[in-house]
Order: structure tokens, then sequence, then C-alpha cells
């Protein structure tokens, strides 16, 4: 497989714009990551959240316990396809996730929008109960499922495809702009995912700064004593050694 | 040559708020002190907005004993515990209220282009303050496009010198526009924005440091940056310049009042077609309140000026106060910020350090050969892990496309481009059916390019992809965005084109002001603030020589003739 200095890995450079099986990732050995797989091994963002002041940790603090919580927005009926829709759109087939679909619920419950509405939707809250909806009469008009959370994982997989294309129609998607539902839905799904330590750990993020700050800008070096290089898979004794070929 | 051999060690006089934050602490320092006023005390000045251009005509003017009430919608900010080193934690800092956005290119309005709060959207902004360039007031004589502005920059420089000297400035010597130097040296640029530097150093495009209002050095009780990366997220160091930190301790220890967490409802006017104040209303209570004034500024950027204007309806003005020409809220504009990140075979962490670092205003006057009037700047942009997100889904990937290019974060550096977008009569604030919690209308921001801004940014975002692969980018992924507002009650020479006058007074109501970005008529390539403040602290010194006739002679004559108190 790739070192890192290749992009080899990176979808626009492969036939099929897909990237790699995620067997190529090394398992976490320190922290927790979504699907216990990323990046940095080593790396975790705790280690440092010593070094973090009170009011960030305790907002960090109380995302981490989103995970318990009960579903106060989404009916019982729409938490099935809300929680595989969510596990489609960021890849998260396997423990530990991330609760994102707990974390959506909890931020259209208390109201926390973006400040915009686009003239041809309904509110974002409305939006997400009928892309909900709509993904279930696909699964059943296009699979014979109940719903699509009932659907493989590959059909799943093309329902969201042709979501994020635009090209779903006919019953409740004919009352919404599609790109633009899954340009609303997505927004959240990544800000919730990406705020997460989990996959600031995966990615190798620094996360919170202060007071601490960061003094490794460059170019003698760019990580700070508690950040970690990134690494693969690599058997290290295959690996070939630059310039011993 | 005397400002590079002082470089760093000449601050401002008439204004001490570097001097009175605290070491220790984030608070705005005299908010538990403040002067009080009643709401039926005639004061000299209300304004509504406590952001770049409300927060610096109020500084101003209280130091020649002008008695103002600030109105502002959000809240009085307590740093150290309401702000916080997490980008999905900084939500509540943008103006996240409902708006309606319709036209054929709506404009997504919120965290990168609205602010909430004492402070207002500078609490957010990135740091970049570049000054506009001399042509940028007269575009319409100059290119054919756009408009003349009824002043000219030489009206704004001397100002431009002195907000420059307050925020302070850190930046190379300027070679763009009007040549300039900076009051403060410019930073160390990081890993990620040197591999921009790099790329445009190879095609021959110059690119400099700067100019961005974070300290660089110490600045009275204000420390140096610690390059966190969190500009967007409010800035908990005080490294970086907003009005919270610039103007406003001053303000207050001159005996401003800012009424927080009160939304402006309507400017009242009188039979005399006077304003006499402001009806607001508190977040508490659910009661109109009404603070009179003998003079009214509305300071709340291009969206909330407009639509306090449009929502007070009068018989004398049906369609909306100073809007019987039709002319509040038009050519409301946006800059095109279309993003290119590139991929490099080594880490370069582009979280680190402040994310404007590094720009170019190469192309930002109009070249023929292009095939647009108008241009471009180039400035490096740093996005946090969700921003970068949602570069990568802009670029088609969601799933485990998504994740492997998340994964890769650290490897990327980012550049972006802000487009100088013409001035259009249709793209407007108007109201909408749809109310918010206090029963007012929300706004309606409709926005369609022109064929001039689409060939503005397809030219400029090849030019940053170019960039990128002259520095050697492995892969390259790319956003179309939009980012700062202006316009939308714009001054101009007469009421059928524009709703205030050179002197920001509206031409239908000879004591009402604007006092904010909103009275650009154009904007060129430059990121907005540092103009908006400019403009406010030229206006207050004209208020202050009684250069402009708004009819209330009663207005502080007895401080003037006392001049500062200092």
């Amino acid at each position: 497989m790739p070192d890192l200095s290749s992009a080899g890995h990176l979808p626009n450079l492969r036939e099929g714009g897909l990237p790699p099986d995620k067997s190529w990732l090394p398992r976490q050995r320190r922290g927790t990551t979504p699907q216990m797989i990323g990046r940095y091994p080593d790396y975790d963002v705790f280690d440092a959240a010593d070094t973090w002041d009170a009011a960030t940790r305790a907002v960090v603090d109380k995302r981490m316990r989103v995970g318990g919580r009960e579903y106060t927005y989404f009916a019982p009926a729409e938490q099935p396809t809300l929680r595989a829709f969510c596990d489609i759109c960021l890849a998260q087939d396997a423990e530990p996730r991330v609760p994102v679909a707990q974390m959506v619920d909890q931020k259209l419950a208390e109201g926390r929008l973006d400040g915009y509405q686009y003239a041809d939707m309904p509110d974002d809250r409305e939006t997400w109960h009928l892309v909900l909806r709509g993904l279930d009469e696909i699964a059943m008009s296009r699979y014979g499922k109940r719903d699509f959370a009932d659907c493989e994982t590959s059909a799943q997989k093309a329902i969201v495809g042709f979501l994020s294309e635009g090209e779903l129609g006919g019953g409740t998607w004919d009352s919404l702009n599609v790109k633009r539902a899954w340009s609303v839905c997505m927004r959240i799904i990544l800000a919730e995912f990406y705020s997460h330590p989990w996959a600031w750990n995966e990615i190798g993020f620094g996360g919170p700064a202060y007071p601490r700050g960061f003094m490794r800008l460059g170019p003698t070096s760019v990580r700070e004593p508690f950040e970690k290089p990134g690494a693969t898979d690599e058997d290290p004794v295959r690996v070939d050694v630059p310039g011993q070929e | 040559m005397l400002q590079r051999l002082l470089k760093g060690s000449v601050g401002p006089r008439e204004n001490d708020s570097r001097f009175l934050l605290d070491v220790h602490r984030r608070d705005l320092p005299g908010e538990d002190t403040m002067r009080r006023n009643r709401d039926d005390d005639e004061v000299d000045l209300c304004i509504v907005g406590a952001g770049a251009g409300g927060s610096v005509l109020a500084q101003r003017l209280a130091r020649h004993g002008w008695r103002i009430v600030i109105i502002e919608a959000g809240p009085f900010w307590h740093p150290d515990e309401d702000w916080v080193s997490d980008e999905a934690g900084s939500h509540q800092l943008y103006w996240t209220q409902k708006r309606i956005i319709g036209g054929a290119d709506p404009i997504e309005l919120g965290k990168n282009n609205s602010g909430r709060g004492v402070g207002g959207s500078m609490v957010h902004y990135a740091g970049y303050t570049p000054r506009f360039h001399p042509s940028d007031f007269e575009t319409l004589s100059q290119d054919g496009v756009g408009a003349d502005w009824p002043i000219s920059y030489w009206d704004l420089k001397p100002h431009y010198e002195l907000v420059e000297r307050e925020l302070p400035v850190a930046g190379q010597n300027w070679p763009w526009g009007d040549p300039h130097s900076y009051p403060f040296s410019p930073h160390p640029v990081s890993e990620s924005a040197l591999r921009l530097w790099d790329g445009a150093e190879k095609l021959g495009i110059p690119m400099r440091a700067g100019p961005v209002g974070i300290v660089n050095g110490t600045f009275g009780n204000r420390p140096h940056c610690i390059y966190r990366g969190y500009c967007l997220q409010g800035c908990k160091v005080n490294a970086k310049a907003s009005p919270y930190v610039t103007h406003l301790p001053d303000a207050l220890a001159h005996g401003v009042e800012i009424r927080a967490n009160s939304m402006a409802v309507r400017v009242e006017i009188d039979d005399a077609g006077r304003a006499t104040g402001v009806t607001y209303m508190h977040e508490r209570g659910g009661v109109e309140r009404h603070q009179r004034a003998r003079l009214v500024a509305v300071a709340g950027y291009s969206i909330e000026t407009p639509r306090l204007l449009l929502n007070s309806a009068s018989k004398r003005f049906p369609k909306g106060l100073c809007n019987n020409e039709d002319q509040v809220g038009r050519y409301v504009m946006v800059q095109g910020a279309s993003q290119t990140a590139g991929r490099f075979p080594q880490e370069v962490r582009m979280y680190k350090g402040p994310p404007p670092e590094v720009s170019s205003e190469h192309y930002y006057e109009t070249d023929e050969s292009r095939g647009f009037q108008r241009g471009f700047s180039i400035q490096t942009v740093s996005p946090l892990p969700i921003g970068w997100a949602e570069h990568v889904l802009a670029d088609g990937h969601w799933g485990s496309a998504l994740r492997e290019y998340m994964r890769d974060y650290n490897h990327w550096a980012t550049v972006g481009v802000l487009n100088e977008l013409l001035a259009q009569p249709d793209n407007r604030i108007t109201l909408a059916s749809e109310t918010d919690e206090y029963g007012i209308p929300v706004a309606r921001m409709d926005y369609t390019l022109c064929e001039n801004d689409r060939r503005n940014i397809e030219w400029s975002t090849r030019v940053i992809k170019e960039i990128l692969t002259a520095a050697g980018a492995q892969d390259i992924l790319t956003i179309h965005r939009y980012a700062h507002l202006i316009g939308g009650s714009r001054m101009g020479t007469d009421p059928g084109n524009s709703v205030i006058d050179a002197d920001q007074r509206t031409w239908a109501v000879p004591n009402l002001l604007v006092a904010d970005g909103s009275a650009c008529p154009t904007q060129g390539s430059a990121n907005p603030a540092l103009t908006i403040m400019a403009m406010s602290s030229r206006l207050a010194e004209r208020l202050i020589r009684r250069k402009v006739d708004h009819g209330s002679s009663s207005v502080k004559t007895a401080a003037l003739a006392g001049g500062s108190r200092r």
C-alpha cells in the first residue's frame, strides 16, 4: 500500500473515484477513533486535555455524553432510518460509532440552526422529516423493503448516491429541492461528526488550543510534542526504503 | 522611514482601550459600572448595533461628551466563559436567526458573514484588514461598472491610518492600491501558507504577509497572538482586533451604554418627519420599549439595517422608512470566496496559525484581457475540520471517500479568493411573510450573479488552482462559496440612486444616519471590516466638527466646547 507522501489513496486519483479498502489503515492503539481506524494510531487528543480552558473542556465533555441521551426530536419510527442514513453518509459501518444520529436529534431539538432557509425549501427541521420519509418511500418502491434501514448496505449506498446527485423524485421528493435537501442534511451531519474528539483522533487534528496555543508552525517542525506522526498499516519488513531499490 | 523605525511602538492617541483591558480576564472592562440611561431620557445618539460601525462611532463621539446608548440584539459576551476553542461550540457567535434566501444564486448566511452580540461580526472575522483601493470609489467612471462613491479614498485615508494604529494592523509594506506600510511587523508565516507563497512565486504572482488586525508583540494589555488558529471562533486571547477590544472599552469608559439582548423593532418618526428614537424589545419581558434620542444611527449591517428601515413603515413612509424612492435594501453585495486546497507529501497541519496569513492584490484592478471588469484578491485560509469537511463534500465526496480525504487533512493547504461582485439593484433585502420570535418579519435576501461576476469567479478559481499546481500539489479540491456583506442602504449623490448622502445621513430623515457596511456603494476585493471602521471614524469626525447638518443643534454644543474629557 502507499506510503503517506504519495497521494495514491485519494479517491480523485483512483479509478472509480473510490478510496482503498480501509484495511490499509492501522488499528488505533491509543484513544478512540470511529471504527478504531485512523491515520494517527498513537494519537489521542485527550492527552492534551489538561491544557484546555475550562469552558472549552465543558463543551467537549458535554458532547461526549450525547450518545447516552434519549431522542427528543425524531419519533421512534424515524430513528432506524435516521441512524442508517447517518451511518451511510459517514461510512460508519462498525462500532465504535460517533453517535451522529443522536447529535443531529439534539441539535434540531434545541433549534440550533444555521441562520438561513432557501426560499424553495421548508424549515431545516421539517426538511429532515421529509428526507427520512422520502428515503423510506424509495426503499419500499424500488427495493420492496419495509424502510430504508431494512435495505442492504449496497442499496442504501445507491439511494444516498442518487440523493447526493439530486436524482430522487416522486412522492415526498417532489416537494423538495433534492440537492438542497442533501446539503441541509450533510451540513449538520458533518458538523456533528467532525466536532467529535474521536474524529479528531482519526484525522490527527490538534484540537482545542487555548490557552496553550501552537508553537510548531514550521518549517523545522509542524508537530507539537503531544501530536503524533501519521502511519499506515505496513509490515515494516516489507516496506521499501527509499534509495535502496 | 520613521514609521519603519517606530514599528510596533506608536499607539493611537484618543483611544485607551488597550490599557483598559484586563491582563487576566477577557471581559469587557466597565460592564458592571456602565452608565445607564432611562428610556425616556433623550440621549444625544442612539446606535443600533454594537459592531464595527456602531462601536467606532460611539467611541469617537463619547470622547466628545456625547451621551450614547447602543441597542444590540445579541448578548454581552464574557469571553472566558462564553467563547470556546472549538469549532462547533462557537455557533452562538453567528447570526443564526432565520433569514430566507432566494434568487438564482442564493447566499448562505450565518457563520461567514453575520455576527450577533457585542462586538458584532468582527468577533468571528478572520482578521484580514486590507484597505480599499482608490479605484474602488469610482468604478463607474473608471470601469463602467458598479458605482461611484460621493466620497473618495482620500477622504478615508487619514481614518484608515488611524484605525490601523488602533487595531493594530500587522503586515508587510503594501505595494497595491495606495502603497502604504503598517504599524506592526508581519507575523511569521506557517508551513501551509509557505506552500502557497512558493506556488505563487513560481507563477510570478507577488504575495505579502498580512495585513491582519492581530497583535504581533504586545499592545497595551493585549498579548501576542498564540497561533492557535481559532480566529473565526472568537479570539479568547484578545490578540485579534474586534470592537470588543479595540473601541468598546474606551467607549464604556467615556459613558457609552450598551443595551444587549435588545432587538430594535422600529425607528420612530414624529409628525415633522424627524427620528425620535428607537423602539426595541428586550429578550426578557416581551414588551416594546422606546429609547428617545436626538440622533439615531443604524449600524446593523447589510441585512438588519435594511430590515429595520423596511419594518419602520409609517404614514409618511408607507413602504418603509426612507424607502419612498424604493432604494432601501437594494445593491446588497457579497464577495465570491471560492477556495482551493492542495495536497502535499509532507504534513503541513494548516490548523496552526491564524487562517489569514498571506495575500495578494495583484489581480485587484481591471485588466481588459481577462474578459471582465474589476478583479479579485488572493488570500490564505485554513479551514478547521468541519470547514474542511464542507470543502470535501463540495467536491462531491461522501461516505468512505469523504472519510479518506478527511483523514488526509494534515497534508492539505488552502487558498481562497475574494471576487469583487458588482452592485445590482435586484440583489436586495426585503421583508418575508414569516416573522421572528419578536414578531418582526424576517429578512429575505435575493441574489443573482451577473455575467461579469461569473467570469471573475471562474478566472480567479483557475489562478488559485494554478498556484497549487505550481506549488507541487498532488491533488486539488475546490469549493465555490461566498463571504462578507456590503451595501443595502448605500450612499450616493441623490435620493433616486441611494438611501444616504455623503455624510451617511438618510436623504429622507435628517437626523437618521446609517453607520455600517450597508453604506458602501462598492466593495472592491478587500475584506470590509477596516473600511467600515474607517467610515465611522470619518463620520464621527464630521459630526464632532459639526459638518453634518442633522438639524439637531442641541446635540452637545456644550460638550463640544469642552472637547475631550482627557
